[in-house]
């Protein structure tokens, strides 16, 4: 059986997705997705002289690699806590559900575990648990914050 | 997503752009006059006289339903580029207003309209300060709001939040409720000015001062008033805009040192660093069209030459509208909550009314240009 | 990180693509403007008035086939001026002078005393401007 993880502040879907993992012996694996949406988000902003834009940009961009690290580092301990194996991927796209459902339909996964409401990037105003029940043809767990 | 360099960068721009091209000549060649003499409830042009609806507003509203009908919510990946196009569009827009003015003209109402802007701006900020603090809002995002809610919305947003370290995720929320915000009273303020018979003057005065996101100050008095000339809304509100334009480095400026106050980073922090890294470059441009008009030298007043260069410019800017519509999201918007609107609300209609009323008593019915 | 690393594969470059567009705006304006300049004063063949607002002509100077100076009279109409005194909307009706914005040559007169217009329908005169100058 596999496991995917999709990752965001969550750690209560991190201890869901590992004890799942580890009940069932399963393979886990994360997925991180790095919201590129920022431009487009704010695209129909003109009043902006370019360059405080880019800057914005810039900072946000540092930020998603800054959670990223620390959901990163967040797992880690808890799934070496649990006594899990679990591989961690990347992912960059423009919707956050895109990149999951991408990973869902190349990976072979069984079970697809994420937080409700998912909160990635610009998932915040969104309703990324919609978007990915649409698309994913595998089981999914939608854990409660 | 990848990034597309020369040649495959501007065939990508085509179909998006040929979508919006499209969609406004259809509304200005057959729409428009059609609601013009099409008779609704017995009144011969119901659409334009009880509606008030324009190729501007019928611009905008065709953009959020592409966005958000027929697209489902996503400008699709073929039409993205074109669509991102609408930020030139109403730059360049912006940038030849700047002919609607003389140097004099601007000198007279300027002074208005810095004064009554920079008390409102700074009034404002003020107040989300107070009222952040006691609905106890993060202090990045009190100075978030602030510059929101103060001078230019969304631009606002941006050019603060790197400085006071916000949160990109509540500074996505901050965004929605501003633009919400402003969406709501683009819609509403023609209705409200028809009503109170505001002049155009009064009309650009209260929506620069009022209208939370300057995005839709200038859709708004386009609006009001469709008319690309000196003298309507659209001139007198523009004004009030570039102030407020101009001011955002001022702003980011203020609330940065507020937020840093007594820290020792603070110290990098100089006004001309912040000037050079946010001023907006385009207004320049605006300023250069304003001196060639000053100087003659895009044709006389009446002249069939500026006639001509007005109604390219409402191309221009209907194309913009177009793209400025396609970007709103509704459902984003009404994923819009917490105390960013809570503040953004008690702010955003505190300005609104109050500025409507000071415009009523103390701004004179005709501008003295 | 097996999948993707974003910050190599170029795909958060998107983040950087419109710092320069303010000069692109100005460029375009530079493009815009020069080119309805160069149109109105080269290369457009003739000039067609139509009336400014609705209104009534009052009379009509120009005459077909003659020569026209910058600032002569073309004709003369009466509009509706809406004006602001204390606070009251005044209308009064008022006779507002044509004149010719540049040196020109009319090539036919529509107009007729008296006529009833329409702002910007009905053609009023048709003028042939000197080139290199804005109509």
């Amino acid at each position: 059986m596999r496991i995917l993880l999709a990752l965001d502040d969550s750690t209560r879907s991190m201890d869901e997705a590992l004890r799942l993992a580890h009940d069932r012996g399963a393979e886990l694996s994360a997925l991180f997705v790095l919201d590129t949406g920022w431009s487009v988000y704010t695209g129909h902003d003109f009043l902006l002289g370019s360059h405080a834009r880019g800057t914005f940009l810039d900072y946000a961009r540092d930020d998603e690699l800054a959670q990223e690290k620390a959901t990163a580092a967040e797992l880690q301990n808890r799934a070496q806590a649990a006594g899990v194996d679990c591989q961690l991927k990347t992912a960059a796209a423009g919707r956050v559900p895109e990149a999951i459902l991408a990973e869902l339909k190349t990976g072979g996964y069984d079970l697809l575990v994420m937080s409700h409401p998912f909160r990635r990037g610009l998932e915040v105003m969104r309703d990324a648990a919609t978007q990915v029940l649409k698309g994913a043809d595998c089981d999914v767990l939608l854990v409660k914050r | 997503m990848e990034e597309k360099q020369g040649v495959a960068k501007v065939v990508s721009i085509i179909p998006g752009l040929a979508v919006m091209v499209l969609t406004l000549y259809v509304l200005r060649i057959f729409v428009e006059p059609w609601m013009t003499d099409a008779v609704v409830f017995g009144q011969k042009g119901w659409f334009v006289k009880v509606l008030h609806l324009n190729y501007i507003l019928l611009a905008i509203i065709t953009g959020m339903l592409y966005r958000n009908v027929l697209f489902g919510g996503k400008i699709p990946e073929w039409a993205e580029e074109g669509f991102r196009t609408t930020r030139l569009f109403i730059k360049s827009g912006v940038i030849m207003l700047g002919s609607l003015y003389t140097i004099q003209s601007l000198a007279k109402v300027g002074g208005i309209a810095i004064g009554l802007i920079m008390t409102f701006v700074f009034g404002t900020i003020l107040f989300v300060m107070w009222f952040g603090k006691r609905v106890g809002m993060e202090r990045s995002m009190i100075g978030v709001m602030g510059a929101a809610a103060g001078v230019c919305g969304v631009s606002a947003c941006i050019a603060t939040s790197p400085a006071v370290r916000a949160k990109p995720a509540d500074v996505a929320l901050a965004i929605a409720t501003v633009l919400g915000f402003g969406i709501m009273t683009m819609f509403i303020s023609p209705f409200i000015g028809h009503a109170l018979q505001l002049t155009d003057y009064q009309f650009g005065a209260w929506v620069g001062t009022g209208i939370l996101n300057s995005g839709q100050v200038l859709a708004t008095c386009l609006a009001y008033n469709p008319t690309i000339a000196p003298g309507t809304a659209v001139a007198y509100g523009e004004i009030w805009n570039v102030v407020r334009v101009i001011s955002i480095p001022f702003v980011v400026f203020f609330i940065t040192m507020w937020y840093w106050r007594a820290e020792a980073e603070a110290e990098c922090i100089t006004l001309g660093g912040i000037i050079k890294d946010k001023f907006p470059v385009f207004v320049i441009g605006f300023f250069g069209m304003t001196a060639l008009s000053s100087l003659g030298m895009l044709g006389a007043e009446g002249s069939s030459t500026l006639k001509l260069m007005r109604e390219v410019m409402s191309w221009i800017f209907g194309l913009g509208l177009i793209g400025q519509g396609a970007y709103i999201d509704i459902r984003e918007i009404k994923a819009a909550g917490g105390k960013p609107l809570q503040v953004g609300l008690a702010a955003g209609v505190l300005k609104y009314v109050i500025a409507l009323i000071v415009i009523m008593l103390f701004v004179s019915k005709e501008a003295s240009f | 990180m097996a999948q993707s690393d974003p910050k190599k594969c170029g795909k958060m470059t998107v983040f950087r693509s419109d710092r320069h567009e303010d000069v692109a705006a100005m460029v375009f304006v530079t493009l815009v403007v020069v080119t309805v300049l160069v149109y109105m004063a080269y290369i457009v063949p003739t000039i067609t008035l139509k009336a400014p607002s609705d209104g009534k002509i009052v009379s009509v100077a120009a005459v077909a086939d003659t020569e026209v100076k910058k600032g002569d009279l073309l004709y003369t109409i009466e509009v509706k001026e809406k004006k602001y005194k204390d606070g009251k909307l005044e209308e009064k009706l008022v006779v507002k002078e044509i004149h010719a914005k540049t040196n020109g040559k009319v090539l036919s007169v529509s107009a007729k005393e008296g006529d009833e217009v329409k702002k910007d329908k009905q053609a009023l005169l048709v003028l042939d401007h000197e080139k290199g100058t804005l109509p």
